[in-house]
């Protein structure tokens, strides 16, 4: 709980202007406008530089981050709240390029940070929104996991599940968790580093899930992410995944822990009938996981 | 366009809580800096005891660091003349304590570095490693701490010596506390402040250590006494000229210091510039590694009027030592003379096919809760050789909470034995136990003792400190953390196997009982010299 309330939002984008520029439109709809947009381009190669260097002649409060080159979502994430946190913002709110928040999506979680811990003590080291995919059903892969005592504090007219990891779309973290945490780890490029992060963060106390305060995820479908889907295209991502998560599993669990989760992954694989030659590549992000050590840079 | 976040209300109670500390802080400063033009750099701090106050004397260039994300603002109070001297004072306005830091500030206790695999592996290793290097330590202390008392000039009769000025204020007292948690000297501190607001005294109270204070609210609901949060809000090396302006500006007439270092540190500036002003201070424990506050008194010795100690261990302590003058250290026991009736009878029974054990106590390395289980576990296996249905309670907080836990579990003892939290009906418990164990590292003379005794509870303790004052040798067992176990389990058998033997110990306490309360209490001695104090103004 804060009585400075300056909130930055850190958008990671990279060659998807078009989906950027209905999120700044969104941002600058919302009932309680962030003080700086900060996005946060991935050295995109499209007219992302151009509009958004257009619109931030119009608006003061939005800020181009360009970077040399595209470090992946978690780098971008990872500079993106580095460079806001130096801007002074008690509050950080992040999502991806292709995610629009509904008018009042920032001010349900601001409002839930503040009134949670007025009411219970506690303050929640991140809120989280419901993000819904373009049809209105739950988006698969951004469903937050709650902690055993999820509902320890869930009221009517304050239905907030205690969670402990969130997806980076539609969440706002308190400056607090950044000082004491640290930054996103930007050596994972991608996937994982938002649950990592959340994770970290949540060892304070856990986040909160808003429901009242949604965003709409236009991704082209509607999926969860489970090893059962590997495909030859998405083969890149999960590499990634199972490499991170293999290392925090192994910084957090120790080898007992990786290797339920290489079982877990496996058990995955075989319902799904992923070609083993997509499996052996599974494996081989896991083994190269467990050397992969990245250091948390802190603020 | 809707407003931006920033211009967003804050919460009205957050508001409040800033604007209380605010408050707080201002008072402090401009009592201390009476004249001066006081600047305060204000931001929102995120540490919930300690506003890590800067001072700075004379003119002030701003820093980036004083403006940083927390910054809320200045505010100025015009000094009392063209040209005053400039003060800045930086805060960062303590926030909130949180639930878990309101019940537990430090960290969940954790073995050494290096030695987790031991502690793993045997408890009992551990801590007796751990007792060898107190002892180490011990033996180095006399060698290097000073033990000598500071000399103390009384200045010639060429010069003047300061004299009190008048007054319109009644009399009043500061009372130095370590800070507002559970424990003895506390709560003899807390009755302090009864008996001089009886006494007709003002009560101001400071606490030297920066902390959640959660005895805040039981302090005197009195409008005599004022809490004045120091340990939040000035550096210890402020506090002499502070102690100077209040004692000054509120008419006080005595300091009694409760294991409060910076109010030993003020008293060079009172007997220099204030010599009128009572000094006393008490003192429990004599520390194994330097000597503790007993020490730091003996040193301060002849800047005190009144070195009120609280065992027979402390009055050879002073005399010895620090070769403190007859009368100067007084002996004045912690006991109440309203419970000073015939003993109830010692409910332990010789043969008895039950036995309740209990342990009452901060979860600190102090107590060694870590041997109290080692004990339990010993005492459980003892009962199952002798056909005896064991159970205990254990009541505390403190970093061994989980610590603790995962012990019981580990020795199959959690269904014997509950742990309960501080706030716990202690004389309930007591009269339903047979045996306190107290395997301390170190006490003065433990007050839990007393209690036990006065409620039909049997102790067995370590031989440290004053307890032998209290209990008989055969109740005493040696400190290091085997031993301890071991004799602990004999004392019990010793008491039920043998009528006699715990007849002899039944009759030791009573007689220990008995001397005790022939000594005077810390009331008799403290109350006197609080009314001498409020009444010679009323003369």
């Amino acid at each position: 709980m804060s009585v400075l309330n300056k909130t930055a939002a850190v958008i990671v984008t990279f060659n998807r202007s078009g989906k950027l520029m209905a999120v700044l439109d969104a941002l600058a709809a919302q009932t309680m406008r962030p003080d700086i947009v900060l996005v946060v381009d991935n050295a995109s190669t499209d007219d992302t530089a151009a509009l958004v260097q257009a619109r931030a002649d119009a608006d003061p409060t939005i800020r181009h981050l360009r970077l040399p080159a595209n470090v992946g979502g978690a780098g971008g994430f990872h500079a993106g709240i580095k460079a806001a946190y130096q801007m002074g913002a008690q509050y950080f709110w992040v999502s991806d390029d292709d995610a629009y928040p509904r008018p009042d999506a920032l001010q349900s979680l601001h409002r839930a940070l503040t009134s949670f811990q007025a009411d219970n003590g506690w303050r929640p080291s991140f809120a989280c929104s419901r993000v819904e995919w373009i049809d209105g059903s739950l988006c698969e892969m951004n469903c937050p996991r709650t902690v055993w005592d999820w509902a320890r504090f869930v009221r009517p007219g304050s239905a907030w599940a205690l969670v402990d990891s969130a997806s980076f779309v539609s969440v706002m973290i308190p400056r607090w968790a950044v000082s004491e945490h640290g930054l996103p780890i930007a050596d994972y490029f991608i996937w994982f580093d938002d649950a990592e992060y959340t994770r970290r963060i949540a060892r304070s106390y856990p986040g909160i899930f808003v429901p009242e305060s949604v965003v709409v995820h236009d991704t082209p479908d509607n999926r969860g992410v489970n090893f059962g889907l590997v495909d030859d295209k998405s083969l890149w991502k999960f590499k990634y995944g199972a490499r991170n998560e293999t290392s925090w599993r192994r910084r957090e669990m120790g080898l007992m822990g990786v290797l339920a989760y290489a079982y877990g992954v496996r058990g995955q694989m075989r319902r799904g009938d992923v070609p083993s030659s997509l499996r052996r590549q599974i494996y081989g992000a896991i083994i190269k996981g467990l050397g992969f050590r990245p250091a948390i840079e802190r603020v | 366009m809707s407003d931006l976040a920033s211009h967003t209300p804050a919460d009205p109670a957050l508001v409040a809580h800033l604007t209380a500390g605010i408050a707080e802080a201002r008072s402090i400063y401009e009592l201390l800096f009476p004249t001066q033009q006081l600047f305060f750099v204000l931001s929102q701090g995120n540490n919930p005891i300690w506003a890590a106050p800067e001072v700075i004397e004379g003119p002030h260039n701003p820093r980036p660091q004083d403006l940083g994300a927390d910054y809320l603002g200045t505010l100025t109070r015009p000094g009392a003349y063209d040209g005053a001297p400039q003060v800045t004072i930086r805060l960062a306005i303590p926030r909130l304590p949180l639930p878990g830091e309101i019940k537990q500030i430090d960290s969940p206790w954790r073995p050494m570095r290096g030695l987790g695999a031991l502690f793993r592996a045997s408890p009992l290793w551990y801590e007796q490693v751990r007792y060898g290097a107190e002892m180490a330590r011990k033996r180095q202390a006399d060698r290097r701490t000073d033990q000598t008392a500071m000399p103390l000039g009384d200045g010639s009769a060429l010069l003047p010596a300061p004299v009190a000025p008048d007054s319109d204020k009644r009399p009043a007292i500061l009372i130095g506390m370590h800070w507002l948690e559970m424990g003895g000297a506390e709560k003899l501190g807390f009755d302090t402040m009864r008996w001089a607001l009886a006494a007709g005294l003002r009560v101001f109270v400071v606490a030297s250590v920066p902390a959640v204070q959660r005895l805040a609210d039981k302090l005197p609901d009195h409008p005599d006494l004022t809490f004045i949060r120091l340990d939040r809000y000035l550096p210890h090396h402020l506090w002499p000229r502070y102690v100077q302006r209040l004692a000054m500006a509120e008419n006080i007439r005595a300091v009694h210091i409760h294991h409060c270092t910076p109010l030993y540190e003020s008293l060079t500036m009172l007997r220099m510039h204030m010599p009128w002003v009572q000094t006393i201070d008490s003192t429990h424990i004599v520390e194994h590694a330097n000597g503790g506050y007993p020490r730091i008194s003996g040193v301060w010795s002849n800047y005190l009027d009144m070195q009120h100690v609280i065992s027979g261990e402390l009055v050879r302590y002073f005399r010895d030592r620090f070769h403190a003058p007859a009368g100067k250290v007084v002996l004045g026991r912690m006991l109440d003379r309203k419970n000073n009736d015939a003993l109830p009878p010692l409910r332990l029974q010789a043969g008895q096919k039950t036995l309740h054990a209990c342990f009452i106590g901060r979860l600190f390395y102090q107590k060694r809760p870590v041997v109290v289980v080692e004990a339990l576990r010993a005492l459980n296996a003892w009962a199952g050789r002798n056909g005896v249905t064991l159970t205990a309670t254990i009541v505390g907080e403190g970093p061994y909470d989980g610590t603790l836990t995962r012990l019981l579990r580990k020795h199959g003892l959690s269904s014997k034995v509950d742990l309960l939290p501080g706030n716990t009906d202690i004389p309930a418990l007591l009269e339903r136990s047979d045996i306190l164990l107290l395997p301390s590292n170190n006490e003065g003379l433990a007050l839990v003792c007393y209690e036990a005794v006065a409620h039909g509870c049997i102790p067995i303790s370590t031989r440290v400190g004053s307890q032998d004052e209290v209990l008989p040798d055969g109740l005493l067992v040696p400190l290091a953390p085997r031993a301890a176990v071991a004799g602990t389990v004999a004392a019990v058998d010793a008491m039920w196997r043998d009528a006699g033997t715990l007849a002899r110990h039944k009759d030791a306490l009573q007689a220990a009982w008995t001397r005790l309360t022939a000594d005077p209490t810390a009331e008799e001695v403290l109350m006197p010299v609080y009314r001498r104090l409020a009444q010679r103004d009323a003369a």
